[in-house]
This record gives structure tokens, sequence and C-alpha cells, in this order.
């Protein structure tokens, strides 16, 4: 799988404007509600909080994948985010997290969603990469520097 | 002597290229009344390493093994029907583990002549070799491989056969 192949430049936030936890996962929630099909914001906001509450998917280096599976989506999903500024999303080293991978899956989908966020972690250990999306003016550039990864070529 | 292509093991992973590597092994099969075996491997290690990422947590872990396990018996079951539209028997194996190691323990298990799977990932840099699945079992099993490209050909020809 091709995770770029989920991605569409309306599918990247490149400044979030949440201050906490809550309001990050409220603003990617809504944003993948308002530019993916048959995507309902309350069930994915409700099913993202319970798996929160499971344990934080802030990682370390200001990265964080919420993530969950749920039928408000019809086929794999993901809305990225940069925060600037940076938000508490109580991640394993305990800094604060900057870029978001919200990843939203079908109940019966589980293949690939596995595949997607095993990507994801392994992209965000190729140096410079994390850099890169930080930077990023435009979408587009986000998209690239995933594909540039993905391809190979970083 | 005997039939060269006398055990032929199929590996799938639900992918579309592995449905095309299906078709031609059925296809194998008939033409050299061959036995097929296919195998699905639940990737329960790529699972631990997210769990040892702290990207899931542990009854999140176990609940996407639950899902895969039964991904892994609909692929298997809809390549039975694909076989049997054919008229063709075939042994499914549903294993658990380090895919890889898995596959190359079944093609040891079952005397395979053959291993068929599906094209290598469509992007592959050195970086993604140490990960993607394909690539590594091409390197771990010790029967010949075949490794299934030409999507539209080989439906065609399945369509025919």
């Amino acid at each position: 799988m091709k995770l770029t192949d989920y991605i569409e430049p309306e599918h990247i936030i490149l400044n979030l404007e949440g201050t906490d936890k809550r309001e990050v996962i409220e603003e990617l929630v809504e944003h993948m509600s308002e530019h993916c099909d048959r995507c309902d914001a309350d069930t994915i906001f409700e099913a993202v909080l319970k798996r929160e509450r499971d344990g934080s998917t802030g990682l370390e280096k200001g990265v964080a994948i919420p993530h969950a599976k749920c039928d408000a989506v019809d086929r794999l999903r993901i809305v990225v985010g940069v925060s600037k500024k940076g938000v508490d999303f109580e991640a394993q080293d305990g800094q604060p997290s900057h870029l978001f991978f919200l990843m939203i899956a079908p109940t019966n989908e589980s293949g690939p969603h596995v595949q997607a966020i095993a990507k994801i972690v392994k992209m965000i250990k190729v140096p410079g990469f994390r850099e890169k999306l930080l930077k990023a003016d435009r979408p587009e550039k986000i998209i690239d520097a995933m594909e540039r990864v993905e391809n190979g070529e970083e | 002597m005997s039939n060269p292509l006398g055990t032929i093991l199929l590996y799938i992973d639900g992918s579309e290229s592995s449905i095309t590597a299906a078709q031609f092994a059925i296809s194998m099969a008939k033409s050299y009344g061959s036995a097929l075996r296919v195998i699905y491997v639940v990737n329960e290690n790529l699972l631990s390493e997210l769990l040892k990422a702290k990207v899931f947590v542990q009854m999140e872990k176990m609940d996407y093994e639950r899902d895969l396990e039964e991904d892994g018996k609909r692929y298997l079951n809809y390549i039975v029907k694909l076989a049997g539209r054919k008229g063709l028997n075939v042994d499914t194996v549903l294993r658990k583990g380090v895919v890889h190691e898995e596959v190359a323990h079944e093609a040891d298990g079952c005397a395979a002549d053959i291993l068929v799977q599906g094209e290598l990932g469509e992007v592959l840099s050195l970086r993604d070799s140490f990960y993607e699945e394909g690539e590594r079992i091409l390197r771990k099993v010790k029967c010949p491989v075949l490794v299934v490209r030409g999507r539209d050909r080989i439906e065609r020809m399945f369509e025919d056969l």
C-alpha cells in the first residue's frame, strides 16, 4: 500500500489552531469530516477520544498518531496536521507534539490501517523528514516529502 | 521422472497482486497436475513492533490480531472458491508470526517445489526492502520462487482456463 494514495492536499492542515489535546483532535476530525465523503464527525471524535483514554498516541519527537476503527468512514481516511507552537498530547517523552496523523479505518479494513500506521512510524524515523513537514508552507510540500520517503529518495 | 512441480505453495496477503498470483498458481496447478497449498500469515511481528513503539495498547493489538486473522480466513476462502471454479481443490494454511519465517517454514514442511507470490511492493527502495515481506520471503525460502506480474494478461488466461 502507498500512503500518499490516501492523502490529498485538502487533507492537510498547515496551521492547527487547537491549544490542547481535545481541541486538536476536534480540529483534525472536523477537517476529515469536511473533506472526506461519508465521514461522521461525532462518531469519529468519540472513537478517537475512547482510544486516547486507553493510552495516548503521542509518540516521541513531536509526533502523534491519533487513530481509531469505526464505521463512520467508508475506507481508510487520513488527515495530517501541523501545529507550529506544539500541543501537550501526553507524549511519551513529555515534549509538545507538532505533527499529527489522524488515521481512521472502518472496522472491516484492519489490514491497510495497520500497514499505514506502520509506514508513518517508519517515516518519522527518517532523518530530516519531520523538519521538512514542520517547515512546509504548502500542503503539496508535505505530500512531496512523504512521497520522496516512500520512493526511497530520501 | 517425478513431477518437478508436484507441490506449489502460494503465498497471499490479500493484495490485488496476490490474487493475480493465485490465478497464475491455479493455472499452473491445473496444467501440471500439481497439488496447490495456500498460506496466509497474520503479521504478528508488525503488531508487536507497533505495541513496542507504544502506538498500540495491548488490548488494541489483540483486537487487530483477531481482525487480521478473520481477514486471512476470508482471503483463503476466496482462493478456495476461485480454484473450485476451475475444478481444483486446494489446501489452506493460516499462520501467525513473522511472515517470511512462517512462509519459509511451510515451504520446507510441505516440501514445496515452487513458491508463487505476487509482485513485490510497487515502490522498492533499499530502506523498504528491509520491511517488504515479499522481498524477505524471496531471500528466505530455499525452493524456487516465482514472482507473478502482468495482471491483465493473467486475468485473461485465467478466464480462458
